[in-house]
């Protein structure tokens, strides 16, 4: 699958339902972060908690990186710190857009 | 007062993860999927893997500017050098570790970190078992929130132009922290280096030093 963003865009990740299940923590919803690296498509979690690991829809994964700063309103540490979490295709869209 | 001859009182609670983990082998176990035999050795095989792999690829690395290349650019195929098949043995990866295994980089202006905030994932082939505490509540939320303050818990302190980076493992990647090497080893052997990259520096909550190995208890007050 061709991945739809290139590393250095900047992301949202959305705040999809979780009532299933998902590995998108809550603490990075609707946060904004830059895509730095591609990672391989593979089944979304969503699907590989019901084990179909050959009928589950793949999406290529991103590694996001966050400004801690962005993520916590009363962040203890410096301006410099980040968080790097992956995230599923799905669960971005571009940054500066609605859905 | 209390009583200091009453008995210890051991916790009897046991997680709904682990009761459903006690079904299933004992359903495995009637089904003939495996024996409780089986069960032990594996049990037994994956518990008595220690650091010692990845310890052995930091040294690697810190000696020879090709592997380093090969392992940052490539840790699952770079493994196999030092003898490690992430596949193996069941050919999808030790379960639940299966996946992609990348190698973080410490530099003067980056220090990584890495933690599991939805569970417990680690780099077991290279690592072992994770510590107790990096699986507790405590750890997991803390290390991503407040990781400064974990950090100076263990003793470390970075000043504020140094980016303090946390890995959240919450998919299928796998990481662990190649330290810098520290000052005082010009000259030393691969496997002298080996021994100074202990578990908690490839975690990233403390750095190599040259007078420190955890194969000995450290003198009272460390000495440092």
């Amino acid at each position: 699958m061709t991945p739809k963003f290139k590393v250095g865009d900047r992301v949202v990740v959305k705040d999809q339902t979780s009532l299933f299940h998902t590995r998108t923590q809550a603490f990075v919803r609707n946060q904004e972060g830059t895509v730095v690296e591609h990672r391989p498509d593979w089944v979304i979690p969503e699907d590989e908690a019901f084990d179909k690991l050959e009928t589950g829809r793949k999406e290529p994964f991103y590694v996001v990186r966050f400004k801690q700063t962005d993520l916590w309103p009363r962040y203890t540490g410096f301006a410099v710190d980040t968080l790097e979490t992956e995230c599923a295709e799905g669960w971005l869209r571009p940054a500066g857009k609605n859905e | 007062m209390s009583d200091p001859h009453k008995p210890i009182q051991a916790s009897e609670e046991i997680s709904e993860f682990e009761v459903l983990e006690l079904a299933l082998r004992e359903l495995a176990i009637e089904k003939g999927l495996f024996s409780a035999e089986d069960h032990r050795r594996f049990s037994e095989w994956a518990e008595s893997i220690g650091p010692s792999n990845g310890s052995k690829m930091v040294a690697k690395a810190w000696t020879d500017p090709e592997f380093k290349k090969r392992l940052l650019e490539n840790g699952t195929e770079a493994s196999k050098e030092v003898g490690i098949d992430w596949t193996d043995p069941t050919g999808t990866g030790t379960p639940s570790d299966y996946t992609f295994f990348y190698v973080l980089e410490n530099t003067p202006q980056v220090h990584n970190v890495i933690v599991c905030t939805l569970c417990s994932c680690y780099p077991r082939p290279v690592l072992g078992m994770s510590p107790d505490w990096y699986r507790t509540p405590n750890y997991r939320r803390r290390m991503v929130r407040r990781p400064r303050e974990v950090l100076a818990e263990f003793g470390l302190h970075f000043p504020s132009d140094v980016e303090v980076r946390v890995h959240d493992s919450n998919q299928k990647s796998r990481f662990m922290v190649m330290p810098m090497r520290p000052e005082g080893t010009d000259g030393w052997t691969e496997e002298q280096l080996e021994k100074i990259v202990t578990r908690d520096t490839m975690i990233g909550v403390a750095l190599p030093s040259a007078d420190w190995d955890a194969s000995k208890a450290p003198s009272a007050g460390g000495g440092k």
